[in-house]
């Protein structure tokens, strides 16, 4: 039987269905917020959009205005990254058909997401007054009574927006195969781990969605360029070696994205001359993570950078211009050995 | 060689009950001193900055309790932040240079796998002995959170104050010390016909308030600054649906339940927001439609789950112009801007009720 056509069932996975599992054949025009997940899974939307033949809008950067927007729509204590992804959504909301918000509550057994990605469908639907979703949600854990993966679930979503049988399949390998080439593309432009350049190399801790947001981590890693640094971030690290390297750091570490910060800390940690970790206020799995590897350091200078909404580039700029006159005196050895400094 | 002495944290008046459990893993088993200022202050000071408030009240007990000698401390895990503490407090109290054993808790609560952990620790301890305790110590929870839950509804009428307080604190000590399940059953009754014999003047229609929200803020009263006393001082029925039996059913259940709840929080909530958002958020709507008059969300500051289902609450508040008072507690929350808020939502609650029967 066509998709779309009266008769067509779906058949439901995942907890509630209600109002999530319909046909969405009428979909023409689909809203991607420049935020959380699309940081780490762009390629693959653009891939699956396109071969779907549906049309994409891709929210602009990161501004005053959408950060402003996102924190009038919050709860206040949300963190900043929610904030910033509600300002985008809102922006998208009256420009397009529906507003792509995927949930991800783990990607594989034994690890799960942060919370906030469990919520975010809907902490969307009830602050953004009106907006039309377009969603999945892929749950490996193993408590849930029926698993989603990230394959099944793109299948049937394009099934619901009316694609045929191969089409679905023809769009989730397109878009799974931009998704590694993406990935390992993030990994092969880093320098090789025993390089030693004439600058110090800083590392940039933090979760792909704060590192590559135009508000948030680029003014960082501009401003450490700014100051002479070469800058590797913990994007940089393979996936499964980062996520070896933190399950030997700290064995009961089951966010997904923590480990990948805690890993690439552990693989990159004598070869770097300081760490910057970037943190959203007020970020749940950072607030333990953070302090797990910064304990765990004790020989590298390492600067925690917490960011909210008021924070501004002044305030900024002169803690990474002292860390970085820290580590141009460290090389020279004119500096004692540094501890932890927390800003 | 002498025996290690174990503690573990509190969370309102369990410790009475759990130290039973404790002792099975062949340790003294010593109950942490109970939380006072300086519990949260220690606590604070050697805890990261922003993480959420259960953590830092835990924190203190153990380094109170290792102040008084406790060499091994049993945590609990499972759900959001929480699964994650145990490694970092450990690092902590490492760091601070104690020489003190963690054992974690897993989140199961089938039977067959507490046995087999307990058995993992102390290979001395029978299978038929857990048994025993464990079968007690859950008669015993079920007694205290009946009890509590009749003094909650109670408390706020009393004629003679503090008359529950001295009930519930004798019940304490006398099922802390009951040894059998017989023993269980005559502590109930006993508590029960006196607690029917304290004098209460209780309206036909009191005002009724539900409290939800974050179970270790919900259920231990030093870290909600006493919301459930407070509400009753202002002449409200209190009603709380999270206790320790609730949890240990509905995780021996599993996911079910929040899939249940779930089926009837509309278009509010429709996924999971992890730990207990979904319970927030579907007793909150549950009272809403039974006809209470309002409802008291109490969570630790930055709670990620609870953050979620707040989003929930506020928009049915906003849209059956619904009673919710939204608490968020820190170390810097004072007493004193609580008090203040619950008696303006009190009055305010005690208006409507008013104006909803002259209209």
């Amino acid at each position: 039987m066509q998709p779309g056509k009266a008769g067509y069932t779906l058949r439901s996975h995942g907890s509630n269905t209600a109002g999530v599992w319909r046909v969405q054949s009428s979909i023409r025009r689909v809203g991607i917020p420049r935020a959380l997940s699309h940081h780490t899974r762009g390629a693959l939307w653009d891939a699956y959009f396109s071969a779907l033949g549906i049309q994409t809008v891709l929210s602009p950067k990161t501004s005053r205005a959408i950060i402003d927007e996102g924190c009038r729509l919050a709860v206040d204590e949300t963190c900043l990254s929610v904030k910033v992804a509600l300002g985008h959504v809102a922006w998208l909301s009256e420009r397009c058909d529906a507003v792509l918000v995927p949930r991800y509550v783990s990607v594989g057994r034994g690890e799960r997401e942060c919370s906030k990605f469990w919520g975010i469908c809907d902490i969307v639907r009830n602050s953004v007054p009106g907006v039309e979703l377009l969603t999945y949600s892929v749950d490996a854990m193993h408590r849930t009574h029926a698993r989603t993966t990230e394959r099944g679930e793109l299948y049937r979503l394009a099934r619901r927006l009316g694609a045929s049988r191969p089409k679905a399949a023809y769009a989730v390998a397109r878009a799974l195969s931009a998704h590694r080439r993406e990935r390992a593309e993030r990994v092969g432009t880093n320098p090789a781990r025993t390089a030693t350049g004439e600058h110090p190399r800083v590392l940039v801790v933090g979760h792909a969605y704060n590192l590559y947001d135009d508000a948030i981590g680029q003014p960082i890693v501009r401003e450490l360029e700014r100051q002479g640094c070469d800058v590797v971030d913990s994007e940089s690290v393979d996936h499964r070696l980062a996520a070896r390297l933190a399950h030997k750091a700290s064995p009961s570490l089951y966010w997904t994205n923590s480990r990948q910060l805690l890993g690439s800390v552990e693989y990159w940690r004598d070869h770097v001359d300081g760490i910057v970790f970037l943190v959203t206020f007020p970020c749940g799995p950072d607030s333990l993570v953070t302090e797990l590897a910064v304990r765990r350091m004790k020989d590298v200078p390492v600067v925690t950078l917490i960011v909210d909404e008021h924070s501004g580039e002044t305030g900024l700029q002169t803690r990474l211009e002292s860390f970085a006159d820290i580590l141009r005196m460290r090389r020279e050895g004119r500096a004692p050995g540094c501890g932890a400094a927390v800003a | 060689m002498s025996r290690p002495v174990c503690s573990f944290p509190h969370m309102g008046n369990y410790a009475w009950v759990m130290k039973d459990l404790a002792e099975l893993l062949d340790c003294e088993v010593m109950v942490a001193p109970p939380i006072t200022r300086r519990t949260l202050e220690i606590g604070a000071k050697n805890s990261p900055e922003f993480v959420c408030l259960p953590f830092k009240y835990n924190l203190g007990n153990f380094l109170e309790a290792i102040d008084k000698g406790a060499d091994v401390i049993v945590q609990a895990g499972g759900g959001c932040r929480f699964g994650y503490y145990a490694e970092v407090q450990q690092a902590i109290v490492a760091d601070m240079g104690y020489d003190t054993d963690f054992i974690q808790l897993s989140g199961s609560c089938d039977l067959p796998s507490i046995v087999k952990f307990l058995r993992r620790h102390n290979r001395r301890v029978s299978p038929r002995e857990i048994r025993r305790v464990i079968d007690l110590t859950w008669a015993k929870l079920k007694v205290l959170d009946s009890i509590e839950d009749d003094v909650r509804k109670r408390l706020g009428f009393e004629v003679e104050p503090g008359a529950h307080e001295v009930l519930v604190s004798a019940f304490l000590r006398e099922l802390s010390s009951a040894s059998d399940h017989a023993a269980v059953e005559r502590v109930a009754a006993e508590t029960r016909d006196r607690m029917l014999a304290i004098p209460i003047d209780k309206p036909e229609q009191p005002l009724r308030v539900g409290v939800v929200g974050e179970l270790y803020v919900l259920m231990e009263p030093f870290a909600n600054m006493d919301v459930e006393r407070r509400l009753a001082a202002h002449g409200a029925e209190v009603h709380r649906f999270c206790n320790v039996t609730g949890i240990v059913e509905h995780a021996t259940e599993g996911y079910p339940v929040v899939q249940r709840m779930l089926a009837s929080t509309g278009p509010y909530l429709t996924y999971d927001p992890d730990a207990e958002g979904a319970y927030s958020v579907f007793h909150a709507l549950d009272l809403m439609r039974g006809g209470f008059d309002g409802i008291v969300h109490v969570k630790p500051f930055g709670c990620m789950p609870e953050v979620t289902a707040m989003s929930a609450l506020q928009r049915i508040s906003r849209e059956h112009t619904f009673p919710i008072l939204f608490l968020s507690y820190d170390v810097q929350t004072s007493s004193t801007g609580v008090l203040t808020r619950l008696e303006a939502f009190c009055d305010m609650l005690a208006m409507r009720r008013k104006e909803l029967v002259d209209a």
